[in-house]
C-alpha cells in the first residue's frame, strides 16, 4: 500500500506549524485567547460559561480552517513554496490536506484545553466527546473548503483583500447563534443556523451536551448539512482549482 | 541512450485574458544530459513560462516537452521524480532554518529520514551553510537565503535542476559562491536549466546558451557560436569629445560622453583607438562581450 500522500500530507503540516510553533510558541497562547474573548464577556455580563465553552472551541477550528487556507496562497505569493511543492511528486490533496492540517497543530492545544474544561465544568458528558469531536472535524473541514473556495476563486486578489475577506467571514462564522449563544436569539430566522457549518457543528455539541434539545430528524438533517457543506465546498473548489495552470 | 534532458519541439503557450499574451511561439529547444543550459532575454521574453512548462506548473498552448524522456503534460509524475526548481523572486520563509528547507523538501521526494539527513548535510556543507544551519532565514544574508534555497534543490538529488534567475540580488562574492556550486554539479552529471539577466553569469557558467526575444529563440549555442553571430567582433570604448572621429560606417551607442563603437575586427579597433588618443581622448579596444551581442540582437534598436 502506498503511504505516500498520507506522508506527505503530514509532512506538509509539520512543515506548515512546527517551524512557526518553535520560533513562536505565544501563537499557541493567542489562538486560544483570541478564541476565548467572548468567555470574558459572557464572564462579565452573564450567560452560560458551557455555552461560551462550546463556541470557543467551534470558533478556534473553524477560524483556523479558514484562514489557514486563504494565508496559504497569500503567503506563497512571496516563499513560493507551493511552487516548488507543485514541481515535486506530491499529490494535490495531499498538500491541501497538510495546509488545512499544519494550523490545527498550532490549535490543538487549545482546543485540548477547552474540550477539557467543558467535560470538567460538566457541561460535555464524557460519552459524548466523540459525538463532539466528530462535529469539529467536519467544522474544520467545511471552514478549510470554504477558504479553499476563496483562495480558488480569487487567486488574483490583493493580499489584503483575501486578508480581509478571511477575517469577515471568520468573525461572520463564529458569532452566529449557537455558536457562542442559544438559536432562540436567531428567533424566526434560526434557519440561519443549518446554513453555517459553525452554527451547525455547535448545534450538534449543544445536543450531545445535553443543552438544547432536538428532534432526531433535526440531529440526522444537521449532520447531512454538516457533511453536504464540505462535499459541496470540496466540488466547488475542484471546479476552478488546478494544481497545473493553464 | 537519450543523452537529451530536455526536449521542447514548437512550444508555445498564450495567457488568455482581455488582451491574450503569447508568452513563447514554438520554441525548440534541447538540452543534453550533464549540460548547465543558460536562457537569456528581456523581462517578459518567456523564460519563466518555458521552466514553468518543463516543471509542469503550466500547460502549453501547442507543442510538447520532454524532461529525461516523459512528456510534461502526460506523464508529470515521473517528470516531478526528475527535477527540482528555484523559483524567480523566491523568499525564505524567516521562521525556516538552512536545515528546515532542506529537511522538508527532501522527505517530501520519497527520501528516508537518514536519507534525508545525509542529502541535507552534504548540501548544506556545499554551499557553505552547514554552521548556520539551524539559524532562521530571518537572520541570514540575502547571498545565505539564496544559498538555502540553492541547498534545498540540491538536497533532492534531483537530475535537472531548473532555476530562475537565483543569483539575481547578490553580490559579487555571493554569487561566485552560488557559481562554483552550480558548476560543481555540473562535473558530477547534474543537468541545469539557468535563466540569468547577468551576462557575466552566462558566460562564466553556461556549456550552451539560447537567447529568447518575445516568445521565440533568436539564437542558440556555444558562447563562441552566440558571439559569431554579431558581424562586428571587436568594440572600441571611447571617452570624449567625439567630434572628428569617423564613427558614422559604425554601429555604436552613446553613454554620456561616452561611446561604444563596434567595429568588424582587430585592425579597424586599434586603427580607432590610435586615432582617439592622438585627439587627446581616452580609448580602449575589446572582443566583444556577450552583453554586445545580446543587446543586438534583442535591444529593439538601443544601438545606434
Amino acid at each position: 500500500m502506498n503511504l505516500k500522500p498520507v506522508k506527505d500530507a503530514l509532512v506538509i503540516a509539520e512543515l506548515k506549524s512546527i517551524p512557526d510553533l518553535k520560533r513562536n510558541p505565544s501563537m499557541v497562547l493567542l489562538v486560544g485567547v483570541i478564541s476565548s474573548f467572548p468567555l470574558f464577556y459572557i464572564l462579565v455580563f452573564g450567560g452560560n460559561l458551557g455555552y461560551g465553552l462550546v463556541g470557543a472551541m467551534v470558533a478556534t477550528i473553524s477560524f483556523i480552517g479558514l484562514v489557514a487556507s486563504i494565508q496559504d496562497i497569500s503567503f506563497d505569493r512571496y516563499v513560493k513554496i507551493r511552487e516548488m511543492i507543485v514541481a515535486m511528486p506530491v499529490h494535490p490533496v495531499s498538500y491541501a490536506i497538510g495546509v488545512a492540517l499544519g494550523p490545527l497543530l498550532i490549535s490543538a492545544p487549545g482546543l485540548i484545553f477547552f474540550m477539557g474544561l467543558t467535560v470538567l465544568l460538566g457541561a460535555l458528558p464524557i460519552l459524548s466527546v466523540g459525538w463532539a469531536v466528530a462535529s469539529l472535524i467536519l467544522c474544520w473541514a467545511a471552514g478549510s473548503s470554504i477558504g479553499f473556495i476563496i483562495s480558488t476563486y480569487l487567486r488574483n486578489a490583493s493580499v489584503y483583500t483575501l486578508g480581509n475577506m478571511s477575517n469577515i467571514l471568520g468573525l461572520g462564522l463564529v458569532f452566529m447563534p449557537p455558536v457562542y449563544y442559544p438559536e432562540e436569539l436567531l428567533g424566526g430566522m434560526r434557519w440561519l443556523s443549518l446554513i453555517f457549518p459553525t452554527s451547525n457543528a455547535a448545534g450538534l455539541i449543544r445536543y450531545y451536551a445535553g443543552t438544547m434539545s432536538l428532534t432526531l430528524d433535526a440531529v440526522v438533517v444537521r449532520w447531512l448539512i454538516l457533511v453536504a457543506t464540505v462535499v459541496a465546498s470540496i466540488v466547488i473548489v475542484s471546479f476552478k482549482a488546478r494544481w497545473r495552470e493553464t | 541512450m537519450n543523452m537529451e534532458a530536455v526536449k521542447a519541439e514548437g512550444l508555445s503557450k498564450t495567457y488568455r485574458g482581455k488582451e491574450p499574451v503569447e508568452a513563447l511561439k514554438g520554441v525548440a529547444l534541447s538540452i543534453n544530459k550533464g549540460e548547465l543550459f543558460t536562457l537569456l532575454g528581456l523581462n517578459g521574453a518567456g523564460k519563466t513560462t518555458f521552466l514553468k512548462i518543463l516543471s509542469t506548473q503550466l500547460s502549453p498552448t501547442k507543442g510538447n516537452a520532454r524532461v529525461m524522456g516523459y512528456d510534461v503534460m502526460a506523464q508529470a509524475g515521473e517528470v516531478k521524480k526528475h527535477i527540482a526548481i528555484v523559483p524567480q523572486d523566491v523568499q525564505t520563509y524567516s521562521n525556516f532554518t538552512p536545515w528546515e528547507y532542506c529537511y522538508y523538501f527532501s522527505l517530501l521526494r520519497g527520501m528516508s529520514k537518514r536519507e534525508t539527513e545525509d542529502a541535507s548535510e552534504k548540501a548544506l556543507k556545499a554551499v557553505e551553510l552547514w554552521d548556520l544551519r539551524n539559524r532562521t532565514c530571518v537572520g541570514l544574508s540575502g547571498g545565505e537565503k539564496k544559498r538555502a534555497i540553492i541547498a534545498t534543490v540540491l538536497a533532492s538529488h534531483a537530475d535537472v535542476l531548473l532555476l530562475d534567475e537565483p543569483t539575481s540580488g547578490l553580490d559579487a562574492v555571493a554569487r561566485r559562491k552560488v557559481w562554483a556550486v552550480l558548476r560543481d554539479l555540473v562535473e558530477q552529471g547534474t543537468t541545469i536549466l539557468l535563466t540569468t539577466h547577468i551576462m557575466e553569469e552566462a558566460e562564466m557558467l553556461s556549456d550552451r546558451l539560447a537567447i529568447i526575444d518575445r516568445g521565440n529563440v533568436v539564437a542558440e549555442g556555444t558562447l563562441e557560436e552566440i558571439k559569431s553571430l554579431a558581424k562586428e567582433k571587436f568594440r572600441v570604448i571611447v571617452e570624449g569629445n567625439l567630434h572628428g572621429l569617423d564613427l558614422e560606417t559604425n554601429s555604436h551607442t552613446k553613454l554620456g560622453n561616452k561611446q561604444i563603437v563596434y567595429v568588424a575586427d582587430e585592425d579597424r579597433a586599434l586603427e580607432l583607438v590610435g586615432t582617439a588618443l592622438k585627439k587627446g581622448l581616452r580609448a580602449e579596444a575589446a572582443r566583444i562581450t556577450l552583453e554586445d551581442v545580446f543587446v543586438k540582437l534583442v535591444g529593439r534598436g538601443e544601438e545606434a
